[in-house]
């Protein structure tokens, strides 16, 4: 996980325009906003588009990140903006196409590969927003009021969601 | 399986050294320093000051025919509930247009709750159920509270303009719903008609008409200004 302090100063730095800083924030953070689209079912390559297209937004955007504030609740809203933006393109190219021809849907991800229990399945059928309290909470690790923020939402709806997503996991798991 | 078990059985995955070696290149090329955003305390400062030069403005110029009539008792209620709603507003016009920031509540809750807080203070004081000319008048008053709201809007996007909207739409109500209420206050502070429904429907009404105008223009303004941006 990321000290938040050593965040906060690498984000200043980019505004200042140092070089050095935005690499450093590259680095930290790419590898939890892709593991972040990838948990959100949507396949490699997607998560590739996606990944350039949130450090584009935050390029674009890196004004309005306040000094001082903490880092991952800003990065993770403009992620997430661009994650409903592709999620909204795709279903409106997914209806044309169907419009044009009857084509099964194709599951997005593919399976790990391991003994263990198959996530990625029991995270299929979770509703998209507790998936997406889910994945920030304990993927990304962030707190639940950084996750509040990222998500435009209160406190206790997010522990909410969290609460809900949990019992359903433990009911498939041992399913 | 436990909660806290999670992220070890999630597989790991990590994006191409290639791909961040060309993110890193395309974001340091010219670089350049930004300046960030004025702290929320000033901006809402700015939001606040526009608000009241627009409902003060818009009075002198029609004349606190309203205000003149209204009993202190009236005054005491409806103007700091007025003075409260609107510092929301502000305060959730600026949170929408910063990523990341505290949301206690949806701008849209806010618009409603904003309704029937002041629809409930109108049931306390007036009393004259009477319609008399309920649509001409009417429709005279939302007019009149539209056309001072629409400056409010603007002058309040320009106060905003630097930020970025996640939510577009919320942005856009929440904007409407401060510019509705600089509307709305012109009309009590302007207008001497003190009929409850009057009251309740044509002046009210400036509130969600106008955030569900700015919070259109919004939507799709911004709308394209993405594709724009994308192409």
């Amino acid at each position: 996980m990321q000290p938040a302090a050593e965040l906060e100063q690498l984000m200043v730095r980019y505004q200042q325009g140092d070089a050095a800083g935005i690499a450093e924030l590259i680095q930290r953070l790419s590898p939890q906003l892709y593991r972040f689209f990838l948990a959100q079912l949507v396949s490699r390559r997607y998560a590739d588009d996606l990944l350039q297209e949130t450090w584009l937004r935050i390029h674009q955007a890196r004004h309005t990140y306040r000094p001082g504030e903490p880092v991952l609740p800003w990065i993770y809203a403009l992620a997430r903006h661009v994650r409903v933006d592709h999620y909204r393109r795709t279903r409106r190219r997914e209806d044309r196409e169907r419009q044009v021809d009857e084509l099964p849907v194709t599951p997005a991800v593919q399976p790990a590969a391991s003994a263990g229990p198959d996530v990625q399945a029991m995270l299929q059928q979770l509703p998209e927003s507790q998936r997406e309290v889910l994945v920030m909470l304990k993927v990304s690790g962030m707190s639940i009021e950084e996750v509040a923020r990222a998500t435009s939402s209160s406190v206790g709806s997010v522990k909410q969601k969290a609460h809900r997503a949990y019992e359903r996991l433990r009911r498939l798991y041992e399913a | 399986m436990r909660p806290e078990e999670f992220p070890e059985i999630l597989p790991a995955a990590s994006p191409d050294r290639e791909l961040m070696t060309r993110i890193t290149v395309s974001m340091t090329r010219d670089l350049k320093p930004e300046r960030p955003l004025r702290s929320a305390g000033a901006a809402v400062s700015s939001l606040l000051v526009v608000f009241l030069a627009m409902a003060v403005l818009g009075a002198a110029t029609l004349g606190f025919f309203g205000l003149i009539r209204l009993s202190s008792g009236a005054i005491a209620l409806i103007f700091p509930a007025l003075a409260g709603l609107t510092l929301l507003a502000a305060a959730a016009s600026v949170n929408a247009m910063t990523p990341g920031s505290k949301r206690p509540f949806h701008p849209a809750v806010l618009m409603v709750a904003a309704c029937g807080v002041m629809a409930a203070i109108f049931l306390l004081i007036f009393r004259d159920t009477s319609l008399g000319r309920f649509v001409p008048q009417g429709l005279a008053c939302m007019r009149t509270g539209l056309l001072w709201a629409i400056p409010t809007a603007v002058f309040s996007w320009i106060v905003l303009r630097r930020g970025y909207a996640v939510n577009r739409a919320a942005a856009g109500i929440a904007c409407g719903t401060l510019a509705g209420l600089a509307g709305l206050t012109v009309l009590e502070l302007h207008c001497p008609n003190f009929r409850l429904w009057h009251i309740l429907v044509w002046h009210l009404a400036v509130v969600p008409i106008a955030a569900a105008i700015v919070g259109a223009i919004y939507f799709f303004g911004s709308k394209r200004k993405a594709a724009e941006l994308m192409q």
